[in-house]
């Protein structure tokens, strides 16, 4: 079960409001490579594992995951609040605030909405790490590119906190794969799926 | 923890670098695996750089962050512990084994409860049951954890 600590995990502090920037970094809320796909993807996929240490990592990841989530949502809310239609129109933010006002929805920078196809539970122990390090990969460019794009050192210095942990998060699963191919036997690691098959 | 040791930085293999299998299966992916007993930031600093370990600390373009909002305050002090418990977390689910991080665990799970209770006087509940020292359901007290304030974590 979740129990909800009124906090953040690192504090969202953004004094100027900047629609153009929320208008990207929405993609981190709900975009291909953003934090509700990675807590989802963490948190679905720990059904299969077979061992405890990693079912322990993609539960403590996939929290880690929606504190992110929060944070995210949190820098869209700060850098849309109080905003005047004139900031509206002349930011681009109109072709979004039609659809949800200064809402935060999850969806791509696009505007394509939040989707489960951008994410996968393969039930295949090796198949599912690996895209767990795929995808801490994908998060880290994507806050790379929003590093290249904002000049705001508000936003900046919660998107170096955030990029920074993909980094710490890919080593973890790393480790979490060569746990699991030293399980299997050395000669074919391949010859069973120790998510399905009896060792 | 060991203590970040300026003197290894130089040589082959150190706390950036991790252990690797002398011989291993084809068609594989290898990631080396942290050494034991890594060196470590204080909590603050950790926080604000968004991992415990000066090992993995591996910044876009080599630009960190000088200050982390709100250090120093009751609200400052909890995250930072908060997160020094979730950095050796991880850390064990993957090196269940290293008895000096599950001590260092321990030590900043005491400390976390006591700035806890600092924060919860001050400022409000942080979790549900956290309304049993309270006298008043203040759960509903504004600001919430999204919400701009210039106040918060300074009152």
């Amino acid at each position: 079960m979740f129990v909800y600590e009124k906090k953040l995990q690192y504090p969202v502090k953004i004094k100027n409001t900047n629609p153009k920037l929320a208008k990207f970094i929405i993609s981190q809320y709900g975009g291909p490579d953003g934090e509700l796909g990675a807590s989802l993807r963490y948190l679905s996929q720990r059904y299969s594992m077979p061992y405890p240490e990693l079912k322990g990592l993609l539960t403590d990841i996939g929290v880690e995951e929606l504190n992110h989530l929060e944070m995210v949502g949190a820098i869209i809310h700060q850098l849309t609040r109080n905003l005047t239609m004139e900031q509206i129109k002349a930011s681009g933010f109109d072709t979004y605030f039609v659809d949800h006002t200064a809402g935060v929805y999850p969806q791509f920078a696009s505007g394509t909405p939040w989707t489960a196809a951008t994410m996968q539970v393969k039930g295949d122990t090796i198949t599912d790490l690996s895209e767990d390090m795929g995808a801490e990969q994908k998060a880290r460019a994507t806050y790379d590119n929003i590093l290249r794009m904002s000049d705001d050192p508000d936003v900046n210095n919660v998107i170096r906190f955030l990029r920074q942990r993909e980094v710490v998060h890919f080593q973890r699963f790393g480790e979490a794969l060569r746990f699991t191919q030293e399980k299997l036997d050395q000669k074919n690691i391949y010859a069973i799926n120790p998510s399905f098959d009896r060792q | 923890m060991a203590n970040l040791n300026k003197s290894a930085e130089g040589m082959d293999c150190n706390y950036k670098k991790g252990s690797l299998p002398g011989c291993a299966p084809l068609a594989a992916a290898y990631v080396p695996i942290q050494e034991e007993d890594p060196p470590t930031y204080g909590a603050n600093e950790a926080l604000m750089r968004g991992t415990l370990f000066p090992g993995l600390d591996l910044p876009f373009m080599n630009s960190v962050n000088k200050t982390v909002p709100y250090s120093g305050t009751p609200l400052g002090e909890i995250m930072a512990l908060g997160f020094v418990i979730k950095e050796l977390n991880l850390y064990l689910d993957t090196h269940p084994d290293d008895r000096e991080a599950f001590r260092m665990l321990g030590k900043i799970l005491d400390l976390n409860q006591a700035a806890r209770m600092k924060y919860v006087k001050k400022y409000g509940p942080l979790t549900l049951n956290d309304l049993e020292d309270c006298d008043t359901y203040s759960w509903l007290c504004d600001p919430w954890p999204w919400e701009y304030s210039e106040r918060r974590g300074t009152r």
